[in-house]
């Protein structure tokens, strides 16, 4: 293997348990967005936009789909003879199976896989964001700044600071206390869960941190504190721009909507920074006599003959006649029969909505569609 | 499939009439539906139909053809063994009126001597279709056929033929002796000594050999029958893919009974019309019974009718421009269409 500058390493083993049923048979990362995309396309097509070639992807909770999903990498222009994407699941030894327990623990597992490009950086991202990020620029400012470890951050509404990790910096953006999901913030600046690490700090705090029984192997609780003790190098990178973790069913759902802005942060349109995904190859959208579509992002493969308002509608989806689709994401296949009105609602891959069902929330609350819940509308379900 | 079959495309067809959009192209790679170019519908029938080998011979032209094809990737046709071959022949004078010229074969005879299948389906490259080769094989095996030519229910030849790649072989080397020069030639032969079938096909097929019978295939599209024929058999058509995001419709925009593509951003009013990928549509424009092909920008207010507005034109501010069906009107690829200009 030829030797590497930068490898990235992409933590992709996210169960993302409250976004509910949507990730019961699949992880976080492959859960579908934007009307063509699952949400690892972002952090793959910033490494491919960013000149990074040879990225590791840690699978471990439901890795069937997205396993075929990343396939070689080609989608991402990622199939490289030397590098390229690799996916890296927990492996057994001789006397056990080593589950990834933390997020440090997972790429401590893949030193090996590290050590055959004889990296000077790694890059080590999460693949639960949506946001479009020039990693390059990331890693000449770890270089300007002779830093052992870079943190990209990002500024966070104070509401909710708690779920982040929270870095308190100097003016000269070196970080002097790091707190993982603190209880009451100190500020707003939240980690993004990206950062770049010198290879010889990496190795040597990933190999003490393992001995450590005490550890629970996580960057943000184990590896970022010790480092901070010991007063290494570690500074802060801010990122303006979108960047989103869809966490919940009503994050998710928040993050589709923002599409759909006449002035979107996040423009999908931008030829010079693509999206890379698996394309579908389906036909073109079939917009019929009667069909009103307003507002609303609609992909290849769709038949509509109803209304849409506002609304993300993935590859395949059906709509019948004189139903009305409004602030809603319709994800891959589904099929809407006639009369049906939905209204702030998530419909997941593959479910049938028989004709005349009404979906709406009763609390605001956005609806995730069931085929349980749908079964108990309609026993003919 | 237990009878293996080679397949065959003739990418060498010229049609004068469609001379305004063949400047920069070859006919195979006409795009078509929104999405696709004319070659995709032939080549991927034979994907669907278990054919693992196909030789395509184009003539002038073929950058666009080769762009598109690349390596065969999208129509898994990347194979280590067989998988898509290009043949361009441009010493060979042939008649690109003529499908399957025997001239351009014999160019590359070892393609055939090398290809173990045991029959091969020659086509045009410009026939809108999905049809599965495979029922046809087997009627032209148990029918003890030489050749079979496959016509369409209005009875017209669709310039398809099944043969014994052995017998295409022989065809080929004799070419001299019979005076045949392709394919037809053998079959409108009365003294040929072969066994001649006709199968017909009753399904959705269309020749584009004109501009007229291009935008009635294109605009036939929005037939929910001609549509479902096309693209909704579980055999897709195959396509090079892009990485265009869905297609977003603004405030204001009104779409109805049209085609849309991937990456477009819609503002105006689309009746009757199909809208290739990465097509912009502003405020106020009005697109009715039009084709407009990838890269379009439709500026503010414009009004068009019965136009084709080939690959990167763009149309300025309150142009109107306006066809009929007889005569729809063709602005060239990469062309400017100012309000001025056709005042």
């Amino acid at each position: 293997m030829g030797k590497k500058k930068c490898v990235a390493m992409l933590l992709a083993g996210g169960k993302g348990s409250r976004l509910n049923a949507l990730t019961k048979d699949l992880a976080k990362p492959a859960v579908p967005f934007g009307g063509k995309y699952r949400i690892i396309d972002f952090t793959l097509s910033n490494c491919a936009n960013s000149g990074i070639d040879t990225v590791g992807v840690l699978t471990q909770y439901q890795p069937l789909l997205l396993n075929s999903y990343i396939g070689i990498g080609s989608a991402w222009d990622l199939d490289r003879k030397n590098g390229g994407v690799t996916v890296l699941p927990p492996y057994s030894e001789s006397s056990e199976v080593k589950w990834y327990t933390g997020t440090a623990s997972a790429i401590y597992q893949n030193l090996n896989y590290l050590k055959q490009y004889q990296p000077d950086y790694v890059l080590i991202l999460s693949g639960d964001h949506i946001y479009k990020m020039n990693y390059e620029t990331m890693l000449e400012y770890h270089i300007e700044k002779r830093a052992d470890v870079t943190i990209s951050l990002i500024e966070v509404p104070w509401a909710e600071a708690s779920r982040f990790g929270i870095m308190n910096t100097n003016e000269d953006m070196r970080i002097i206390e790091f707190e993982e999901k603190p209880v009451s913030p100190k500020n707003n600046l939240a980690s993004m869960g990206i950062y770049i690490f010198s290879w010889n700090i990496l190795k040597e705090y990933l190999e003490m941190d393992a001995r450590n029984p005490d550890s629970s192997h996580d960057f943000g609780k184990d590896v970022i504190p010790s480092l901070l003790d010991d007063k290494k190098k570690l500074f802060a990178y801010p990122f303006k721009g979108y960047w989103k973790d869809v966490g919940t069913v009503q994050s998710l759902w928040e993050a589709n909507m923002d599409l759909l802005k006449e002035e979107c942060e996040l423009n999908l349109f931008d030829h010079d920074w693509r999206i890379y995904s698996v394309n579908p190859n389906r036909p073109p959208q079939y917009i019929s006599p009667d069909a009103i579509v307003q507002e609303s992002l609609i992909n290849e493969g769709c038949t509509i003959e109803g209304k849409i308002e506002k609304s993300v509608l993935f590859q395949g989806v059906n709509v019948g006649r004189e139903s009305r689709v409004k602030e809603s994401v319709i994800m891959p296949d589904v099929t809407i029969g006639q009369n049906c009105f939905i209204e702030k609602a998530i419909v997941p891959f593959d479910v049938n909505i028989p004709d005349g069902t009404v979906i709406r929330s009763l609390d605001d609350e956005i609806v995730l569609v069931t085929k349980e819940m749908l079964s108990g509308l309609n026993p003919a379900y | 499939m237990k009878r293996k079959l080679l397949g065959i495309i003739d990418a060498t067809t010229y049609h004068d009439d469609l001379e305004e959009l063949l400047i920069h192209r070859s006919l195979a790679a006409l795009p078509f539906a929104g999405r696709y170019r004319i070659i995709d519908f032939v080549l991927s029938n034979m994907v669907n139909s278990g054919i693992r080998s196909v030789a395509i011979f184009p003539k002038m032209q073929y950058r666009s053809l080769m762009d598109h094809l690349g390596s065969g990737k999208n129509w898994d046709l990347n194979r280590k063994r067989d998988g898509l071959f290009f043949f361009p022949s441009p010493v060979v004078d042939s008649n690109p009126n003529r499908v399957g010229s025997f001239d351009l074969f014999a160019a590359n005879m070892d393609y055939f001597y090398r290809s173990t299948q045991e029959y091969a389906i020659i086509s045009n490259c410009y026939t809108i279709i999905n049809m599965d080769y495979k029922p046809i094989l087997e009627w032209h095996h148990d029918m003890h056929c030489d050749i079979t030519e496959i016509h369409h229910r209005d009875g017209r030849s669709m310039e398809m033929y099944l043969i014994k790649t052995s017998l295409l072989i022989k065809l080929i080397q004799s070419r001299n002796e019979t005076g045949y020069t392709c394919m037809r030639d053998v079959v409108q032969d009365l003294h040929n000594e072969y066994t001649i079938c006709r199968y017909d096909y009753d399904d959705y097929a269309v020749m584009v050999d004109s501009i007229v019978s291009y935008y009635d295939a294109s605009l036939n599209l929005l037939k929910p029958d001609v549509w479902g024929n096309l693209f909704v058999k579980g055999q897709p058509i195959l396509t090079k893919v892009k990485d265009e995001p869905p297609t977003k419709y603004e405030k204001g925009s009104l779409v109805k009974n049209s085609m849309i593509a991937n990456g477009c951003v819609i503002n105006g009013t689309v009746e009757n019309s199909i809208i290739s990928r990465g097509v912009k549509i502003g405020k106020g424009a009005i697109i009715k019974n039009c084709i407009v092909m990838q890269k379009c920008q439709i500026e503010e207010g414009v009004h068009l009718d019965t136009v084709i507005l080939d690959k990167d034109v763009r149309v300025e501010a309150g142009t109107r421009l306006s066809g009929t069906v007889q005569l729809p009107f063709v602005v060239r690829k990469g062309t400017k269409q100012g309000a001025l200009m056709n005042s």
